[in-house]
């Protein structure tokens, strides 16, 4: 699906999906307990078999220009996982809707692995 | 499913059926060594019979490549624990949960090492764990004490009320002389030649 476009007197606006991932990235830094956004590191074979791009934030847009997005994230050790999510995904709408004036459709967050903070 | 994967499934199915079809057939004795001869001989004389086999043994290398990375995405995506939030869905992967264990390691001084397995079932989440003890440990004390650690520490953290089953296994024993082998072995250092010259 293509991103929104928003018409304007001068032209048009277009949002690209990247942009929509790298405001989605940083939210997510933002969170305390956040240690990185993706995943563990795959050697050898696995990271040529595994799928494509499995350590990256994937944003797509439905049929009603609703955003959808899905963050893999390696959370710090010690801290309560739902609730990290919890405002990951509100921090994630928050500043999405903020900066886009695009509506979100669902946030899904994949808690990859747990590390030493 | 997108349509390249239906495509590269119908592909792949084809070439190992027409592969299996082949052998049956040459074990069925219903084609001469000459005919397999020609045959091969036809396909190596002609430039552009050689580029067209080329170009099937690429694609079909690519589709057996995007094959395996559908079988692996699969089960990737299969291997989480999943819960629904307002704002969306949260999935946690097996793998952090048995980071989250492994951890464990560090509270217990009792555990040389703990090797943990986490399964998701419809029961609810299966955790079993090998671990090496050090001689001196009670046993039943510890992995009871381990097992309500597991536990709360899964129910905490994961947030889920799902029944946690833990299963323990005991897989070997320190004893404190192999603990203390590995640990004091002294580094024979070698005698360098001359090396008290001069020392009174």
């Amino acid at each position: 699906m293509q991103p929104e476009e928003t018409r304007t007197d001068l032209g048009a606006i277009r949002i690209h999906q990247n942009v929509i991932s790298s405001i989605a990235s940083l939210a997510t830094l933002d969170i305390e307990g956040v240690k990185r956004v993706g995943g563990p590191q795959r050697t050898g074979i696995m990271s040529f078999l595994s799928q494509k791009d499995p350590l990256k934030i994937k944003t797509e847009f439905t049929k009603k220009q609703e955003v959808r997005i899905e963050i893999p994230i390696v959370i710090a050790y010690g801290y309560h996982i739902p609730e990290i999510a919890q405002r990951v995904q509100d921090n994630v709408r928050h500043q999405v809707e903020r900066m886009t004036d695009l509506s979100i459709k669902d946030i899904t967050v994949n808690v990859q692995a747990i590390e030493k903070g | 499913m997108r349509i390249f994967t239906i495509i590269a499934i119908t592909f792949y199915a084809a070439v190992i059926t027409i592969l299996g079809t082949v052998m049956i057939i040459i074990s069925l004795n219903l084609v001469s060594p000459q005919m397999i001869s020609d045959v091969l001989l036809y396909t190596l004389e002609g430039v552009n019979a050689r580029i067209i086999i080329g170009l099937t043994g690429g694609v079909l290398i690519l589709v057996s490549i995007s094959f395996a990375q559908l079988i692996f995405g699969k089960f990737q995506r299969e291997k989480t624990i999943a819960f629904i939030t307002p704002s969306g869905e949260v999935t946690i992967a097996l793998s952090a949960v048995e980071d989250l264990i492994r951890r464990l390691v560090g509270i217990i001084p009792e555990i040389k090492e703990l090797r943990p397995d986490v399964k998701a079932t419809k029961k609810g989440i299966e955790v079993e764990v090998n671990i090496v003890l050090r001689a001196e440990t009670n046993i039943p004390e510890l992995t009871s004490r381990l097992q309500d650690i597991i536990k709360s520490k899964i129910q905490e953290v994961v947030g889920t009320d799902e029944d946690v089953f833990i299963k323990i296994h005991v897989i070997k024993i320190i004893t404190i002389d192999e603990r203390d082998k590995k640990r004091k072995e002294p580094e024979e250092k070698p005698a360098i030649p001359f090396g008290g010259y001069g020392k009174i």
